[in-house]
């Protein structure tokens, strides 16, 4: 029986989501109720946002401070060349709201670090990592931990992407990756190169970890991490678990708010 | 004049100048613009590829919308393949897009094969699936097969000498042991993950780099969070890609293999 509460809109719109035993009218009820944050809207965040919208997330915060490039284009297939040099966050609402009006989308112009993580983290049920720095990886985990909050973790590099999910209490980005790179390793920059659709898949991987999440199914990807490479065409699993010597989720942890720490280049709970 | 759009894809060791002008140069048909066909479009478009067949009969209806990000609320009762048109021309108004709006048939496979060089399956027909599989193998073209239900799917690479999907599967499973996705439900983020695998494959073929899923298929449960590759060998007695193939001509096609797509002895 499908719940009197849908329109005959919402009906047809998630008709294949309501057939479908792990979502059914309640699942579908909690995907609409939910609110979702992505921090970046570039080659992850595309994907993510697209299939979180079509899914019927109930809000969708889009969090990035950059505008629409040209070299975007090739992988961020939320934007498109109307979109060009104005924000991005602007761009994929539109094309959000195109997709399914009955997404509330919330945008975010705004770099996230350490004075406003935490005010805007705590507003989402969800956090989805489409940043492509170190900085901001370490920085959405603390937050996402101090807060309690899941964290959909994705990230790529040239033809290599992962994904992971990090509950509270179950490991986070410090426990699989303790130490940031040392300063001058290559990070995802306009110098590196990707291939179009390896994004889609790591992407695509973390809206479905979040659909998971939400409507509370399936077995997370949480404490494996999926390696994926797109020349080899391979998927390998590598388990890890929470550290209990990490400084932030560890058994005594050291660091209990967010603070920048400049001589590491890198922002770290205190 | 300097590609700024495809910067990022040209500066990998694998793609470089001349990989990305052998992408301009590239056509590729997508046949089935649905679950698979959206995100395969746009990352296909996305990438550069010069020329792309888009291949549909259908019109965008609201129950799509749950996956088919190709398209926009207001799509919908619109030819697919002239929505799709629309949007993939915002994302880059260079492209040449061919917007067939038509279905694939034992009587004009031949013709929409033979014009592209590289097949993507997008289709949610066991029997288109089988046809395109066999009128690849005869028309030597390779094809990027797919196909999802529920939480998953699967995709494989069939290049010109097999192996092939009937190696794999001999015939399409009969139609009484068929859930469509109507009846058991759809994932938008599964059709995502395959099609999203089917254009790396795609990209892959058209520069001749990587390892395709030759003889190897991707499955992928995303309920469970599992992404498995295994290998199938080629079949000796494959009815179209080994020496003894009964599947022989597209002209006679009717003769060789039954409306359900089974192979006629």
């Amino acid at each position: 029986m499908v719940s009197p509460s849908f329109s005959s809109e919402q009906r047809q719109r998630y008709a294949r989501h309501l057939a479908l035993a792990e979502i059914g009218p309640a699942g579908q009820q909690r995907l609409m109720r939910s609110r979702v944050l992505i921090v970046g809207i570039g080659a992850l965040g595309s994907p993510a946002a697209l299939y979180l919208a079509a899914a019927g997330v109930g809000t969708l915060g889009l969090a990035d401070h950059d505008r629409v490039r040209l070299s975007n284009l090739q992988r961020q297939v939320i934007h498109t060349m109307e979109g060009l040099d104005h924000s991005k966050v602007d761009g994929a609402a539109r094309t959000v709201s195109g997709l399914n009006p009955d997404v509330s989308v919330e945008t975010f112009a705004e770099t996230v670090d350490s004075r406003n993580a935490m005010e805007l983290l705590r507003r989402f049920d969800v956090i989805v990592d489409g940043t492509d720095s170190f900085r901001a990886r370490y920085l959405l985990s603390d937050a996402a931990y101090l807060l309690r909050k899941p964290l959909v973790h994705g990230s790529i590099f040239r033809i290599e992407g992962q994904v992971t999910v990090f509950i509270p209490g179950r490991g986070c980005y410090r426990c699989l990756y303790p130490e940031p790179p040392p300063p001058g390793v290559i990070e995802e920059s306009e110098q590196v190169g990707v291939l179009a659709a390896l994004p889609g898949i790591i992407g695509t991987i973390q809206a479905a970890e979040t659909i998971k999440l939400i409507t509370g199914v399936g077995d997370g990807l949480v404490n494996r991490v999926l390696l994926h490479d797109t020349m080899a065409m391979t998927f390998h699993e590598v388990r890890y678990q929470r550290n209990r010597a990490c400084p932030v989720c560890g058994d005594r942890p050291t660091v209990h708010e967010l603070v920048d720490d400049a001589a590491k280049g890198l922002e770290v709970a205190r | 004049m300097i590609d700024a759009r495809h910067h990022r894809q040209r500066i990998l060791a694998e793609v470089g100048a001349a990989g990305q002008q052998r992408l301009g140069r590239a056509s590729v048909a997508i046949v089935g613009l649905g679950g698979l066909g959206s995100p395969v479009a746009l990352y296909l478009a996305a990438a550069g590829v010069g020329r792309l067949g888009l291949i549909d009969d259908q019109q965008v209806e609201l129950s799509n919308l749950n996956r088919q990000i190709l398209f926009e609320d207001c799509d919908v009762g619109r030819p697919k393949v002239e929505a799709a048109a629309g949007r993939l021309l915002i994302l880059d108004s260079a492209l040449r897009l061919d917007a067939r709006k038509e279905s694939v048939r034992a009587s004009n496979v031949e013709a929409i094969v033979a014009e592209y060089d590289l097949v993507v399956d997008g289709t949610d027909s066991f029997e288109t699936k089988f046809l395109l599989n066999d009128a690849a193998v005869l028309l030597r073209k390779p094809l990027v097969h797919g196909a999802v239900l529920r939480w998953g799917g699967q995709a494989t690479t069939v290049l010109p000498d097999g192996p092939c999907l009937r190696c794999l599967f001999r015939d399409p499973p009969d139609p009484a042991d068929i859930e469509t996705c109507e009846e058991a439900g759809i994932i938008g983020a599964a059709t995502g993950v395959v099609g999203s695998v089917q254009a790396e494959e795609a990209l892959k073929v058209i520069l001749n780099v990587g390892t395709p899923l030759r003889g190897r298929i991707f499955r992928h449960d995303g309920l469970r969070g599992e992404t498995r590759i295994t290998t199938f060998p080629r079949d000796p007695d494959c009815p179209v890609c080994s020496p003894v193939a009964r599947i022989t001509d597209l002209s006679r096609y009717d003769e060789q293999v039954s409306p359900r797509g089974r192979v006629l002895t």
